[in-house]
């Protein structure tokens, strides 16, 4: 009668707790040595401990979580990545109206020790980031119904990883050239932001990545989780929305 | 009462703040304007104003916390249900009363900020810098001082305010008067010396440890002496490094 | 009249659904939200404790001029820093978004738990982290002394450790947004069937609008202090005015963010007065959806658009003054509104004087004494002379700190027999609340008169105003009041805790669902097979 029966045991999941403590080490701490004690040796001590403990919660969390049990917010995933977005594009927010303050009130513009930006660079990496939301797009379609296909799903989530992986490293490229040029965090409010918003938009495309990953190396086994990989891809359409902000704001005005 | 006063006076001065602002209004020429006593004034006003509000509210509550005391266990509440109306009623009357008072206070407000940043014209010039943790006094005839601002009896004073390091904040709390010292801006702020005396001068903006211990003196002076002071304390020209 | 006798005398302990036995893994790895909301209720109450043993230590300091505690201004520095970090975002804000939603939301909307249970243990875990990054404030060389504004360029220039607060925020802020991702899933798609808008609780609409709030601003904060980390460690020059930029763009990014954060705080907080006002008046909301759409609403609608009024001196052009000190006054409304709301709640209602009730009608006062203290400050005139004054922390410890903590009290011990299946001690709720109330009213009236005064904020001595020592004598007076009230709840409830009468799940009579339909205390999964309402359910229906 008591319908209680099948809820007996406390819930329970290491993954949080550890994924906290190694972000702990990962982050605050490991900078606090390295930047504020300057004491590497600590400092990598930390990221020793930090790294392994959030990694191997990601792996142990993706687990769990495609073999949930309880599942109260089964199909949500994709109702909340909403919210997530709202979150983060006012992150963005936060950092453009930082630089639109700064270069509208700016006596000059661009600051001395600005060098000439590449117009190509930003174009191909707009083509290749517009390329992989079409692909993951591509890759979805296939996810359900009578048109499931796991091929097809692992193949454009696949390209989808590449031309994201291509994207970072065109950037980290375009970064290495402009710190031979001299042009680097310190030189100026614009180099700030240049490198503040382009570095935050492309650990975005990391995020995305990873994300991507946890994805894929499952569904190689057949475990795919629909709603989970529906908010992935709403996820990924956002970080490419953001990217033309990044684009229009920082190389083209 | 005091909504009534505010009532009449809203058709007024609903305007005044668009109006006023920004510096459309000048302080009436002639005589500089005692800020002390505006401000005293308009707080004195505004204290009424939250005090009846205050007072209202606060014996509203009382009497329904005594008034509906639980007699029995069983006993539940028994509020009837609001129509439509007084529940639109109850959202749109205390809506339009509160806002009466608001504009009215914004109204009030306009009109004492636009005489507090207004500088009265013949003012007599100063430079305060903040650092940490002091403030250093250039006069225009070229005279300084750190901690000590020295200023002629009955004269507006403008100090135009400046900062070598941090943010400081210069507080002159007997003028009611004070404004952020903003490193790479140039900021302002005036007030009326009146009799001779001396004043509190204070750092309102956190700066680190010596914080509580930036502070000086403002230094009213008949207008005679002051003459002299400035004059012997004018740099030599030769003196210049 | 014995306080039982005006209770239920029918409620008694039922057999626990489920046996109870003590595993630590349980509770340190578990995903159950209520259990999540302990774990957030523990830190938060460490970080009450710690931040107010700070308060104690900074108003001995202040009793007497000159030093009198320590004698370095850079040790009070760092105490009040961490007092005012540590009592806004380690204490107030998961005490309410953390202890009380995680506790409430899924039992009062009916669901067995929140929509990502293992990302809320997440939300718990970063804000421990961030509780532990803040604590270590005592134990680092050159902890941090930039006060919880962290104002640049001092934050920037200063020997102690900025990097201790900026990730302090981050991880709080992280915490605070997967939450708000969490809860809003969770109450706008987790909700029982017959739990209509038209039906949800108050303090579920509150803390819907608190996290509304939290995932909009709490991200632009993080942009404030990101920038202010890159600027102090890596050498970026953001709010470097040398190099052209400028620290107004942190002091605005900052308000932007912690004005509205002061309604994150004031909501829920409402949410749970009007929980607790409407069980012990047993009375229906008085005018239930206008509150909610022109109060809760209103507050959410205008709460981002004022943020300038902690800067009308700063410096900022006079346009955005205009517009802020009309918006702010304006504010006035909306939170009148919630005021009325409770007042009408009262109307022919049938009042029992049970502890939470002592503090529900204690916040009515205090709240309405500080929420008019506001009105001064958003008018720029007058606030020209109050700003950076002992005003400031007096408006804001009567309208935040303890109308506040009257709530968070208040609310713990109303939800004190759910929780733990056991009663506390009447009579020692009742001294604390006294003790609790006097001595805010000593302390915090006379930190205002000393604002009015001229005595700056954050000052470790107070060397140019010798004439107020004895005020802040008072006021220090008045803090060890506070003190001893803070022990008498903490011993009630310990008390309580573990020789408390047992009772049964709705020892107060409500009508809300989490009394009338969860054991106390909840099992896992709260409701076993899922809740069944009948058409004319209403978590205030009472008087038919
Ligand atoms: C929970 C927290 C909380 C809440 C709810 C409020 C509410 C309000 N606050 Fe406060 N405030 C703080 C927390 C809070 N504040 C903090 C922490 C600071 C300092 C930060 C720092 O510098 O460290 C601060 C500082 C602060 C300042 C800046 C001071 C400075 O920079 O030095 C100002 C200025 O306008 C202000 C105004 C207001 C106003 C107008 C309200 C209004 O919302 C109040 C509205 C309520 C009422 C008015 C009462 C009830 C209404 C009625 C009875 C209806 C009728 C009333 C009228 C018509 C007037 N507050
Ligand atoms: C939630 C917010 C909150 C709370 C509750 C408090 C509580 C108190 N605060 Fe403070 N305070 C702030 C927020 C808060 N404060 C902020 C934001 C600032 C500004 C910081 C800045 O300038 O940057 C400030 C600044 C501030 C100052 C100004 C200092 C200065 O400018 O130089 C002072 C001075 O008197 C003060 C005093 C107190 C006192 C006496 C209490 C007392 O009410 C404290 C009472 C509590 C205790 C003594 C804890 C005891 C607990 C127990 C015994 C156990 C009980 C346990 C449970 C109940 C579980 N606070
Ligand atoms: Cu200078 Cu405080
Ligand atoms: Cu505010």
């Amino acid at each position: 009668m008591n319908g209680y029966a099948h809820e007996m045991s406390w819930h329970t999941s290491y993954w949080p707790m550890v994924v906290s403590v190694g972000v702990l080490f990962l982050v605050p701490l490991a900078f606090s040595f390295y930047f504020v004690y300057q004491k590497p040796l600590l400092a990598a001590l930390s990221l020793g401990i930090g790294a392994p403990l959030v990694l191997i919660s990601i792996a142990g969390w993706v687990k769990e979580g495609l073999e949930d049990e309880h599942g109260y917010g089964t199909g949500l995933s994709v109702w909340a990545m909403p919210f997530l977005i709202v979150s983060e594009a006012l992150l963005f927010v936060g950092f453009f109206a930082a630089y639109w303050a700064t270069r509208l009130t700016a006596a000059s513009w661009p600051p001395a020790g600005t060098p000439e930006l590449s117009a190509v660079i930003p174009i191909i990496m707009t083509v290749i980031l517009v390329s992989s939301s079409v692909t993951i797009h591509l890759a979805e379609t296939r996810l359900e119904g009578e048109k499931y296909d796991r091929g097809w799903f692992l193949t454009w989530l696949g390209v989808t990883i590449v031309l994201g992986a291509l994207f970072l490293g065109i950037s980290a490229f375009e970064w290495t050239e402009l710190f031979h040029e001299g042009f680097n965090f310190r030189t100026n409010v614009f180099s700030s932001s240049f490198f503040s918003i382009t570095g935050f938009h492309g650990s975005h495309v990391l995020v995305g990545l990873i994300i991507f990953l946890c994805i894929l190396i499952p569904a190689l086994s057949g475990k795919i989780n629909k709603s989970f990989v529906k908010a992935a891809s709403i996820y990924w359409h956002f970080v490419d929305v953001v990217w033309f902000f990044v684009a229009s704001q920082l190389y083209f005005w | 009462m005091n909504k009534l006063k505010s009532w009449s006076k809203i058709a007024l001065s609903a305007a005044t703040p668009l109006l006023a602002f920004p510096g459309l209004a000048m302080a009436e020429g002639a005589g500089a304007p005692d800020l002390r006593a505006g401000w005293d004034e308009l707080w004195h006003e505004l204290m009424i104003d939250i005090w009846v509000i205050g007072i209202i509210f606060a014996l509203i509550t009382l009497y329904l916390l005594i008034k509906y005391r639980r007699r029995r266990h069983d006993e539940e509440g028994s509020a009837p249900r609001l129509s439509k109306l007084a529940s639109f009623g109850w959202v749109f009357v205390p809506a339009f009363l509160f806002m009466a008072d608001d504009i009215f206070l914004a109204a009030k407000n306009f009109e004492l900020w636009n005489k507090m940043r207004e500088v009265p014209e013949g003012a007599y010039e100063i430079k305060v810098e903040g650092f940490m943790w002091g403030f250093d006094i250039t006069h225009p005839g070229g005279a300084t001082a750190t901690n000590e601002l020295r200023v002629p009896e009955g004269t507006p004073v403008k100090a135009s305010l400046s900062s070598r390091d941090v943010v400081h904040s210069f507080f002159l709390p007997d003028y009611r008067v004070k404004w952020d010292m903003v490193p790479g801006m140039n900021t302002y702020l005036w007030f009326n010396s009146g009799a001779p005396g001396e004043h509190v001068m204070t750092c309102a903006e956190y700066c680190g440890t010596m914080h509580s211990g930036m502070y000086g003196k403002v230094i009213v002076m008949p207008k005679a002496e002051f003459d002299k002071w400035v004059k012997e304390n004018a740099p030599a020209p030769e003196k210049h490094s | 009249m014995s306080t039982q006798a005006l209770l239920e005398p029918s409620d008694t302990a039922e057999v626990a659904a489920v046996k109870q036995r003590f595993s630590l893994k349980e509770w340190i790895f578990t995903t159950d939200h209520k259990r999540v909301a302990v774990l957030y209720m523990i830190g938060a109450f460490a970080a009450f404790f710690v931040a107010g043993l700070m308060a104690m230590l900074m108003r001995t300091e202040l009793a007497s001029l000159g030093p009198t505690v320590t004698a370095d201004p850079s040790t009070y520095n760092t105490w009040l820093y961490f007092h005012g970090a540590a009592m806004i975002l380690g204490y107030q804000i998961p005490a309410l978004t953390g202890f009380f939603a995680n506790y409430y939301v899924p039992l009062m909307i009916g669901a067995k738990d929140v929509a990502f249970p293992r990302v809320n243990a997440l939300s718990v875990w970063l804000f421990w982290m961030g509780i532990i990054l803040a604590l270590l404030t005592f134990v680092i060389p050159d902890p941090p002394d930039i006060m919880w504004t962290g104002y640049p360029p001092y934050s920037i220039l200063t020997g102690g450790n900025t990097a201790f607060y900026t990730f302090t925020v981050l991880l709080m802020g992280f915490s605070s947004i997967a939450g708000g991702v969490n809860f809003l899933t969770t109450i706008i798609y987790m909700r029982a069937p017959g739990v209509t808008w038209g039906k949800m609780n108050m303090f579920i609409w509150c803390t819907l609008a608190a996290f509304i709030i939290q995932i909009i601003f709490v991200p632009v904060l993080g942009s404030a202090v990101t920038m202010l980390t890159f600027d102090k460690y890596l050498g970026t020059s953001f709010f470097n005015p040398a190099a052209g930029g400028s620290p107004l763009i942190y002091e605005n990014l900052f308000w932007f963010y912690s004005h509205p954060a002061v309604y994150v705080i004031f909501l829920p907080a409402i949410g749970l007065i009007y929980e607790i006002i409407a069980t012990f008046a047993r009375n229906r909301i008085f005018n239930y959806k206008k509150i909610v759409y022109y109060g809760v609403m209103g507050v959410v609608g205008l709460g981002g658009i004022v943020w300038a009024h902690h800067l009308y001196v700063a410096g900022i052009p006079n346009w955005m003054i205009l517009i802020h000190v009309f918006m702010t006054l304006i504010i006035s409304v909306p939170v009148g509104l919630l005021m009325i709301g409770l007042l009408g709640t009262l109307y022919k209602g049938s009042i029992h004087y049970a502890t939470p009730m002592l503090y529900a009608a204690g916040f009515l006062f205090l709240f309405l004494i500080g929420g008019l203290t506001g009105i001064p400050n958003a008018m720029s005139s007058i606030y020209i002379h109050l700003t950076d004054t002992y005003w400031m922390p007096g408006h804001f410890h009567y309208v935040m700190a303890i109308s506040m903590t009257t709530a968070i009290i208040g609310g713990t011990y109303y939800v004190f027999p759910k929780m733990t299946g056991r009663m506390y001690n009447e009579t020692l709720g009742r001294i604390g609340f006294i003790l609790f109330f006097v001595g805010v009213n000593i302390t915090f009236m006379f930190t205002m008169i000393m604002g009015v005064k001229g005595m700056p904020r954050r000052y470790y001595d107070y060397q140019q105003f010798p004439e107020i020592e004895w005020m802040q004598q008072i006021a220090t007076v008045g803090s060890y009041i506070i003190f001893l009230g803070a022990l008498v709840v903490l011993i009630s409830w310990l008390h309580g805790a573990f020789y408390g009468r047992k009772v049964g799940r709705n020892p107060w009579g409500s009508r809300s669902l989490e009394w009338t339909h969860a054991p106390s205390p909840p099992p896992p999964g709260n409701y076993g097979d899922g809740v069944k309402l009948p058409d004319d359910w209403n978590p205030y229906g009472y008087g038919k």
